[in-house]
């Protein structure tokens, strides 16, 4: 099948799995927004009660931890079709190349989160205007993240055989990447000596350049090129690349 | 030309404990434009065959072609010309059988017109029209079974995998998936039916297999299966005729706790004499393929305890 053909079914499968039952489904919207709101409204609370100012570094990381829900959403959908529905195998038996499904099936989870991103975006031109320069590099940002994040939930999703084996593992990947990491929250609440081990965890690289972006201020980071925005763009590029390629070549498309 | 050509094709899946083999050495050819039949017991390596043609899994050894395609080699070529209902599948909750028709023939390349012509077509013919406009999540169990069919026959794939395609369908949807799969064949596609209703495989298919413990058992059309078990017609008899007297005439079977038994025409006069004298109900037929293929698998389990 063409190039042009696969471009197809990549549209055709964003389309009936995201922008379907998002249509149908309106309230699905309001899942996606539910978690990291709650954590925002958190930081508005304690913010309130102890006069910091937590709450423009909360909007940034709502908008981090629903990019990179997209992946545990991308990890229990993948697994939950072939696994419950078998129609993974569906695919598989088709022209419809692996490229073409995996990426149907992420653009499909951003889909599911564009209402949500668009509203903390929203959120945050209000309580923290930023530059057009910045929305673009945050944009970029989300991108990255969404990238990696729906190609790890892939990758994992092959690798079981049971889908009461997946939920627990999609919460804890994708909960150590999105809440424990300084998202939420500016990477000077934590020890300057421990800062360097929160960068272990790829999220921190799009946190910090996020926060970079939209100008929120950030304590020191040793060693010395952490911190630095070039050194966090080139940390995303390579974690998203690595999962990407990880997906690309231990992923089990045909079973060994 | 054949279709589709296994050889020596050996399955061994690994356990936790020891290697579990599914196929040992098949050999099976496929001719083109052939509804072709895949029978055999429950975990007799029937899926694991399917599975491997399909490019869903890789052979431990032996080859398979598809098309003059190696299977393995070449999967991107095969896939074009593949399509699978896959076991125990079920569609996407929130999609209509006509959503699904017209999105999957799409997402394979097919023309929005040509999508939208043949989901109008098939869903007339497979009786999905009632509820071709209900999503999923409202259809009975057999209207979703019927709903993946019949994504899968609109596609026309020159091979068509269906692995136990009417399973929990009622009579009348079995048949007339039956008829759709009668003329994608019609139309040059080559099918491989695997089904545990041998009344649906002696309907469809004009040839087959009988697996079983991964060895392909028999190879032919069902009516020289039939003729293999050596006998020409079935006596199904009610209670008062017992097994031990009908012993002499053929063999013997219980069917839904009454004796059957496999016999000769000549001996048909004797048995019913025997039954008007025992006050019972008798019932001839000719000898069906669910009683050859039983006799066929016994005998091959049999014969593996045996060694």
């Amino acid at each position: 099948m063409s190039v042009a053909l696969q471009f197809r079914a990549i549209g055709r499968i964003c389309y009936f799995n995201g922008l379907l039952p998002l249509w149908r489904s309106p309230l699905l919207v309001m899942a996606v927004f539910l978690t990291p709101f709650s954590f925002l409204f958190f930081l508005f609370v304690i913010g309130a009660s102890t006069d910091s100012d937590l709450f423009p570094y909360g909007v940034v990381g709502g908008i981090l931890f629903t990019a990179l829900f997209t992946g545990n959403g991308m990890l229990n959908d993948c697994a939950y079709l072939r696994l419950e529905r078998q129609l993974q195998q569906v695919f598989v038996a088709s022209p419809v190349s692996s490229f073409a499904y995996v990426l149907g099936m992420a653009l499909s989870e951003l889909a599911f989160t564009l209402p949500a991103l668009a509203l903390f975006l929203g959120i945050l031109t209000i309580v923290h205007p930023i530059t057009p320069g910045a929305f673009g590099i945050l944009v970029g940002v989300v991108l990255l993240t969404w990238l990696m994040a729906t190609t790890l939930g892939f990758l994992i999703s092959t690798l079981f055989r049971q889908l009461r084996e997946i939920w627990p593992i999609g919460t804890l990947v994708f909960s150590s990447l999105a809440v424990l990491p300084p998202l939420f929250y500016p990477i000077r609440a934590i020890p300057e000596s421990a800062r360097w081990a929160t960068f272990l965890a790829p999220s921190t690289f799009a946190g910090q350049l996020a926060d970079w972006a939209v100008g929120l201020p950030n304590g020191t980071i040793s060693p010395a090129p952490l911190g630095s925005p070039l050194v966090d763009l080139a940390g995303l590029a390579a974690a998203t690349l690595f999962f990407a390629l990880a997906a690309a070549f231990l992923a089990r498309w045909r079973e060994p | 030309m054949d279709a589709l050509v296994a050889e020596h094709l050996t399955k061994v899946y690994r356990g936790r404990t020891a290697a579990v083999p599914a196929l040992d050495g098949v050999d099976l050819a496929i001719p083109t434009g052939r509804l072709f039949g895949l029978l055999g017991r429950n975990g007799a390596g029937k899926t694991t065959f399917i599975k491997i043609a399909a490019t869903l899994l890789v052979p431990t050894a032996g080859r398979i072609e598809l098309f003059g395609h190696d299977v393995v080699a070449e999967p991107r070529a095969v896939r074009p010309l593949i399509a699978l209902v896959p076991q125990e599948g079920r569609p996407f909750y929130h999609m209509t059988p006509r959503e699904h028709i017209v999105e999957y023939l799409r997402a394979r390349g097919e023309s929005g017109s040509v999508a939208r012509g043949r989901a109008a077509e098939i869903i007339g013919a497979m009786g999905l029209t009632g509820f071709a406009e209900e999503p999923s999540y409202r259809l009975s169990g057999g209207q979703q079974q019927r709903t993946l069919v019949a994504m899968i026959l609109a596609t026309e794939a020159p091979f068509l995998f269906l692995d136990e395609p009417t399973l929990g369908m009622d009579p009348f949807a079995r048949r007339q998936v039956w008829e759709v799969i009668r003329r994608v064949t019609a139309k040059g596609s080559t099918v491989l039916l695997t089904t545990h209703y041998l009344d649906e495989a002696e309907q469809l298919t004009e040839d087959l297999a009988v697996v079983e413990a991964g060895h392909v058992l028999y190879r032919g059309s069902p009516e020289n299966l039939k003729a293999r078990v050596g006998r020409e017609v079935r006596l199904q008899f009610s209670a008062g005729v017992t097994a031990a007297e009908l012993a002499p005439f053929g063999r013997v079977l219980t069917d839904r706790g009454r004796s059957v038994v496999l016999t000769q025409r000549g001996a048909v006069r004797e048995l019913t004499q025997l039954a008007l004298e025992r006050g019972a109900e008798v019932t001839v037929g000719p000898v069906t393929l669910e009683e050859a293929f039983l006799e066929l698998v016994g005998r091959g389990i049999e014969e593996e305890e045996t060694a």
